[in-house]
């Protein structure tokens, strides 16, 4: 091959890998959802692969596991939508960066906002299914899966305490540092 | 008139002292709501703080005083007692009884088993 073609062929080949890049996923989810920090979505799928382990049992640990599955499943998928993703934005604001762009997380901050009691009536059902896991496991003298319980319970009390209190706070904090528009 | 009146007057009687019977609280029956309702959340043991706050001693103190334990804002201002009476309201309503408070808990909206729970937490001293 010609150098010159050679050239003009690696530089395609970039423009081609570039645009995969921006355009590809983007095409693979719609343009309005945004992800939610790594941390979280770790978190979010060790405790669905759990339920869903627990699930499989027969018996009452299973039962409850069942019902808690679909209780948690909805909430994860309401916090994936519009709870979460801001919180992906703090190393950018820590960094003092504040761009147009990050408008979408005023929005979803403003409807964390308006949906709070039901977002907190959702914890509750969550406690409750986790509770009744706890009573099923502790009877079935099943410490791993009373203990996996607890600690779920415990990440939703985090979401309480940290979580949501931090996503109404980047929506004020952006909604203060971006242009009027926003 | 006094005659009709008199019969109102047990009728009301009656009714309150059935009543009175139909609630009457058993400890055994409210551990076992307090194990299946509290208990992922709260210990009855002194001093072992889980998700809320221990519920050992619980009856007689004063809202958000449980040493080691981190109380939401709107809890630390309560400024409550929790007697039997207190504890009855929040327990059915916590939310609507002190707004704000982080007890993921939506109510526990059967007087009876209010009542038990109630008379078991009253055991933990």
């Amino acid at each position: 091959m010609h150098p010159r073609s050679s050239k003009l062929f690696a530089l395609m080949a970039l423009s081609a890998a570039g645009w995969m890049s921006l355009h590809g996923p983007a095409r693979a989810q719609p343009a309005d959802v945004h992800p939610i920090p790594q941390s979280l979505r770790v978190e979010h799928d060790e405790t669905i692969e759990r339920l869903t382990m627990l699930a499989k049992r027969a018996g009452p640990v299973g039962a409850e596991a069942r019902a808690a599955l679909v209780v948690f499943k909805r909430h994860a998928a309401r916090e994936q939508e519009f709870i979460l993703p801001p919180l992906t934005l703090l190393p950018l604001l820590a960094d003092g960066k504040v761009t147009p762009d990050m408008a979408w997380a005023v929005t979803m901050a403003d409807r964390v906002k308006a949906e709070r009691e039901q977002i907190f009536e959702e914890h509750t059902q969550v406690t409750d299914v986790l509770n009744a896991l706890v009573v099923a496991a502790t009877r079935a003298h099943d410490k791993d899966a009373a203990e996996f319980a607890e600690a779920a319970a415990a990440d939703s009390l985090n979401d309480i305490e940290l979580l949501e209190p931090t996503v109404l706070l980047i929506g004020d904090y952006l909604r203060a540092r971006l242009p009027a528009a926003h | 008139m006094s005659g009709l009146f008199t019969r109102a007057l047990v009728a009301v009687t009656l009714a309150s002292v059935l009543s009175g019977a139909a609630y009457a609280a058993d400890p055994a029956a409210g551990k076992s709501v307090f194990q299946s309702t509290c208990g992922i959340c709260h210990s009855a043991q002194p001093g072992a703080n889980k998700i809320g706050p221990t519920l050992f001693g619980v009856v007689g103190r004063k809202t958000g005083s449980v040493p080691g334990y981190t109380y939401s804002p709107q809890n630390l201002a309560a400024n409550l007692t929790w007697d039997p009476a207190t504890l009855d309201k929040y327990l059915e309503a916590p939310r609507a009884t002190i707004p704000g408070t982080k007890m993921t808990y939506a109510g526990l909206k059967d007087p009876a088993k209010r009542a038990d729970l109630i008379a078991y937490l009253e055991t933990l001293k």
